[in-house]
């Protein structure tokens, strides 16, 4: 087991110089201007050359890309061109917020995915089984930032019952776990969780319906094991492949929460993302990407090896 | 589900017909069918159905809400007709969902195949750039190349079909690998036939099937991300009538005409709904056990 | 938090003598009530001092902790704002060489950490921007302030209290530049350890406002400075909080919902909905300009002055007022009509397409016979007002007359860098025109930098590569203007020649709409960019 992790984690290395080699050339190959953040609209062009070369945005690219990378293999992201911040304390800031909605929502939408999809995977073709799988395939059909916008009408402006945005009274760093803050937290995880819902309501419904398949199931019922035994037997076999699925669901989360965060301006890292991309901050941009990226490579190795680990079933090479 | 599929589907000739003939008999699949066939009749027949000009509009009468007189869904901020954008909608919405999807289908068939032919360094060197790529979150992904390329129709395609050619490429390769070692293939090559002969009469039947079922599954998925990407300003632009840059754009509004501000979103929800019951209904169709 | 109302405070008064109602000191002597303030911007500006996030930087972080030399009066709604003392005194010319300023400084302006103002101070904030060798040079703050002072040549402190600036050429319109400049407390760039990483933690100015905490990227605190040297400015508030709210939608809501107090730019469409919800929008005349700047290289349709005419006599300015909810101007120049600027142009420009028609039949062309031009446009961007729907009402007014307008949309940082590079240059792809809207709040920056034959770029910002004699020559004459009202007359003689030649399509000023919560009281939105939060209380 030990061995095999190993392996695995060898094997992602040179996924990670690929991932950081992509970042950098998304960020710089594109068109644009690297300065737009720090020069005002109104200055020349004979000005902008001039802070070009003091940033050293006119050194060849391959120049840029060794260096950097020779940085961030030390853990250093680099400035902010705008704020002059450590681009590792923004993202690493911005991705504890996301965290925060994004686990409540994986574990939302994992509640709530596995119960509906016991529920249709076990009375298969029942009534029951239709309205679960319908909310599995809203689930994963509803553009979910819209879901926001409505969910915000409804019951931020017209109820007035939660708080439309943001990360509570005193911003993020002031965060305490009281309800005034964690009110904050229920419209974007809600709006978030249906993704994962509906997900592992569909993988569980799968799951479920294949293990009370088998043969031996039906042997297992006509041996007398009680239903209550059935169950046990099935949530023993789903368990892995489900969990496996929420961690990569988390993942996912992680890297597209960009929608839900500029919808309820909450401070993670989409927001970051969003905010780079405008403004054209090369070294935000390429980091948050790059940080995330990274998270989520070694989320699916974390999640590979666990699931190996927890199936025996499952024979890797 | 990949090998499952990929054993499922043999080619037979009355395949195609049971798969038809147990897809007829789920009601909820069928009536999908129906509404994305809809959609997508909308979407060719646009110019003919919508009652007015979808870019052109009375300022004067603008953001009316729907039951309007000659606006039965209202006006939109520049006062054009809701109906007609929603119509016209569905063309560059379809477009952005099909299109990436097929484009990323066609290359990644092509890098899967070749990859899962040649083997050796050539499919180490081709999966490998994949694995990079299927590093990233779909979303991160689509975002960061948008991003970068900027936004427009063309951008958008571009970004996205990277985006789903290397899940494409992985499923083609998967199957091209288990194909290549089957005892007819080596012995067509024995017989000294040519690769590109081989993938043509052997390959190519046996991969396009599953990853034509997995395509079909992405189009919803890749619809919701490119009106995520016109959403976010990243994606089609203005005054192009789009969905996500129609909820965009409608937004300022949002407190005045709510229920016009909904109605893109109602498209978008409609359409991948229809698109995701209809794939699964067609995937448990062709889940046949031989 | 809690503030007295003023019936609270005369009962109060009543019952504890005259005494304290004949002190009107006390009223505020405790600032009363916390503004929360959702600015446009995407995140906080930098409080380093030369702030960016543009104008709405300079104005909620700029000058709250920050003074600069020349301040603006923003005292006023009614009149145009002008220029006022600030941390110098006067300020003049030297009768002898009219390159050299004097700056006479104010006497016992101290920093938020104690510290003392002076002249050297105002020189090691000079060289933060212009001194690349300087310890305390910031890239940061030199790509927002530089352009600012271009004119700045070399600049020493005489005493403690007189700063000498030699400008390159006589330039008249140093103090403008100038009033950009704020001064950042040196005294605490040494002692969090001679890094601006280390000032900003903990920023100190001379400003009506005290640094207290920021939370980079979603908010940062003020507190009112109750030793503030100008009296008149110290705030009636007591705390200030900015937070950055770029979509205007969660603006409106958060202002709806009673999170924030005030917010930046409600857009056009939810007016109606706050009005009805009780908020106060306030607006007023500010020096925007909206227009189109036309290419004048060779080969523009735009060389022809009918033509330029006709465009200007074809727009529907009220209509298009009406498409915006009221929130414009409809301009008659580069400048608004009561502007201290504006002059007496002989060109009225106004709605009249049979002129405007007459005009362009006799330049050659009718809705028969079309003229097409090629514009470039931006779907959104700072200060860019509703762009898209702005330029199709235009594209169907000027198609009225026989003008077909192709529109080059651009992403709006696509657009500026095209604008810096000029009309000639490929990323301009052409086109005869370019919209970017205009800060236009001096002589420099509304008038001087589109049209001075000597700023071409790259040195410049003459896009349309305008060279005109007599231009130039007006130019001159403000330049070396050095008296306040001579220099007034010049740049209105200057105005009229733009206005009568018809040297940009005007279309439109914007009103900078804000929303206010009911509780806030006491604002005065003056005609300026910037704005003095100081007189500001919410109950």
């Amino acid at each position: 087991m030990l061995a095999y992790a190993i392996k695995r984690t060898l094997f992602t290395l040179p996924i990670m110089l690929g991932v950081s080699l992509v970042c950098f050339a998304l960020v710089h190959l594109a068109p644009g201007d690297p300065l737009v953040s720090v020069l005002p609209p109104d200055a020349s062009q004979a000005i902008k050359e001039q802070m070009m070369a003091l940033y050293g945005f006119d050194r060849p690219y391959h120049e840029q890309f060794a260096r950097w990378l020779a940085r961030v293999a030390q853990g250093d992201l680099g400035t902010s061109i705008r704020t002059g911040r450590p681009v590792s304390l923004e993202v690493g800031k911005a991705v504890g917020n996301t965290l925060m909605i994004a686990t409540l929502a994986t574990l939302i939408g994992f509640v709530l995915g596995t119960l509906f999809g016991f529920v249709a995977g076990y009375f298969r073709d029942s009534w029951l089984d239709k309205a679960a799988s319908a909310a599995a395939v809203f689930g994963v059909s509803v553009p979910h930032y819209w879901l926001g916008m409505i969910l915000v009408i409804i019951f931020a402006v017209q109820l007035g019952w939660l708080p439309p945005t943001g990360a509570g009274p005193g911003g993020s760093e002031a965060w305490v776990w009281d309800w005034v803050h964690v009110q904050h937290l229920i419209l974007p995880a809600v709006t978030m969780s249906v993704i994962p819902m509906g997900i592992i309501a569909r993988t569980v419904r799968a799951l479920v319906a294949e293990i009370l398949s088998q043969e031996f199931v039906a042997g297992l019922r006509a041996k007398g094991l009680s239903e209550f035994g059935v169950f046990r037997h099935v949530v023993k076999n789903a368990a892995p492949t489900a969990l496996a699925v929420m961690g990569i669901q988390l993942g996912y989360l992680l890297g597209g929460s960009i929608l839900i965060e500029t919808v309820f301006s909450w401070p993670g890292s989409g927001l970051l993302l969003n905010d780079a991309i405008f403004q054209r901050d090369l070294p935000l941009l390429q980091g948050t990407i790059l940080v995330l990226a990274l998270f989520f490579v070694v989320l699916n190795l974390a999640v590979d090896v666990m699931q190996t680990t927890l199936d025996p079933r499952i024979q890797r090479a | 589900m990949r090998a499952a599929t990929a054993e499922a589907f043999v080619r037979s000739p009355g395949y195609w017909v049971t798969v038809l003939r147990r897809f007829a008999r789920d009601p909820v699949a069928v009536g999908a069918a129906m509404v994305v066939l809809g959609l997508i009749l909308m979407a060719v027949f646009a110019p003919w159905l919508a009652p007015q000009d979808p870019l052109q509009g009375m300022t004067l009468k603008r953001l009316r809400p729907p039951g309007t007189d000659g606006h039965p869904l209202g006006t939109d901020e520049l006062g054009r007709d809701m109906l007609s954008r929603l119509i016209h909608g569905a063309r560059i919405s379809l477009f952005m969902g099909i299109v990436p999807v097929f484009t990323a289908l066609v290359a990644g068939a092509a890098i899967g195949i070749v990859a899962g032919y040649a083997g050796g360094w050539t499919n180490t060197v081709l999966m490998r750039t994949m694995d990079v790529f299927f590093a990233f979150p779909s979303v991160l992904l689509a975002v960061a190349l948008a991003g970068a390329l900027g936004p427009g129709i063309l951008n958008s395609i571009i970004a996205l079909t990277l985006v789903f050619v290397p899940p494409i490429a992985r499923v083609a390769e998967s199957v091209t690998t288990g194909v290549r070692s089957r005892d007819y293939v080596e012995a067509a090559k024995a017989s000294g036939a040519g690769a590109l002969t081989i993938i043509r009469k052997h390959v190519l039947g046996n991969v396009l099937g599953p990853i034509f079922v997995y395509a079909m599954s992405l189009i919803a998925v890749c619809m919701i991300l490119a009106s995520g990407l016109s959403f976010l300003g990243l994606g089609v632009k203005p005054p192009m009538p789009d969905w996500g840059l129609m909820l965009n754009t409608l937004r300022t509004a949002i407190y005045t005409q709510p229920l016009l501000c909904a109605l893109p979103g109602v498209m978008i929800f409609i359409t991948s709904i229809s698109f995701n019951i209809m794939t699964d209904g067609l995937r448990s169709a062709m889940d046949i056990k031989a | 938090m809690q503030r007295l109302d003023r019936r609270d405070f005369l009962a109060g008064g009543a019952a504890l003598g005259a005494g304290a109602l004949l002190d009107p000191s006390l009223a505020w002597a405790q600032g009363s009530g916390t503004l929360r303030v959702a600015m446009t911007a995407a995140d906080i500006p930098v409080p380093n001092g030369q702030t960016d996030q543009g104008a709405e930087g300079m104005r909620f972080v700029g000058y709250t902790l920050f003074d600069s030399l020349v301040l603006w009066d923003l005292s006023s709604a009614t009149q145009p704002s002008r220029l006022t003392p600030g941390l110098a005194t006067s300020w003049n010319v030297d009768p002898a060489n009219p390159a050299r300023w004097i700056f006479k400084l104010r006497e016992g302006v101290r920093f938020h950490d104690g510290s003392p103002f002076d002249a050297g101070v105002a020189v090691w904030n000079f060289d933060k921007l212009l001194k690349e060798d300087a310890p305390q040079f910031d890239r940061r703050q030199a790509a927002q302030g530089r352009s600012r002072i271009p004119a700045v040549k070399s600049y020493r402190a005489i005493d403690p209290m007189t700063l000498e600036i030699v400008t390159a050429a006589p330039d008249a319109l140093l103090p403008y530049g100038v009033a950009w400049i704020v001064m950042s407390s040196r005294a605490r760039w040494e002692e969090a350890g001679r890094t601006w990483e280390g000032f900003v933690a903990r920023p100190s100015g001379t400003g009506p406002w005290r640094f207290d905490r920021m939370v980079p990227r979603e908010r940062l605190e003020l507190v009112r400075n109750p030793g503030y040297w100008n009296k008149a400015r110290v705030p009636k508030a007591e705390r200030l909080i900015l937070v950055p709210m770029p979509e205007a939608t969660t603006r409106v809501a958060a202002l709806r919902s009673g999170t924030t107090d005030w917010i930046e730019a409600p857009p056009p469409d939810a007016l109606d909905s706050l009005r009805k919800a009780g908020m106060q929008i306030v607006t007023n005349v500010y020096p925007h300009n909206w227009p189109w700047h036309f290419s004048r290289v060779e080969g523009s349709p735009w060389n022809d002055l009918r033509v330029r005419r006709a465009a200007n006599l074809a727009i529907d300015r009220e209509g298009m007022k009406s498409l915006l909810g009221g929130m414009m101007i409809p301009a008659k120049g580069m400048v608004p009509t009561t502007s201290q600027w504006f002059g007496k142009p002989s060109f009225d420009v106004r709605y009249d397409p049979a002129a405007a028609a007459k005009l362009l039949g006799e330049a050659g062309y009718s809705r028969a016979k079309p003229l097409t031009v090629k514009a470039i446009i931006s779907p959104s961007g700072s200060g860019q007002m509703q762009p898209l729907p702005m330029n199709e009402m235009i594209q169907q007014n000027l198609a009225q007359i026989g003008i077909r307008v192709e529109f080059e949309v651009m992403e709006w940082n696509v657009l500026l860098a095209s604008w810096r590079a000029g009309a000639k240059d490929p990323s301009s792809r052409g086109a005869h025109s370019t919209n970017s809207s205009y800060f236009s709040q001096d002589p420099f920056t509304a008038l001087i930098r589109h049209l001075d034959s000597s700023l071409f770029p790259p040195k410049g910002t003459n896009w349309g590569y305008y060279a005109d004699a007599e231009m130039d020559r007006l130019f001159g004459a403000i330049r070396t203007a050095f008296d306040p009202m001579a220099q007034e007359t010049a740049v209105q003689r200057a105005h009229e020649k733009i206005v009568n030649d018809a040297l940009f399509l005007f279309v439109a000023h914007d009103v900078n709409p804000r929303a206010l919560a009911p509780r806030v009281k006491g604002f005065v939105q003056a005609q300026n960019w910037f704005q003095d939060l100081a007189p500001v209380t919410v109950g």
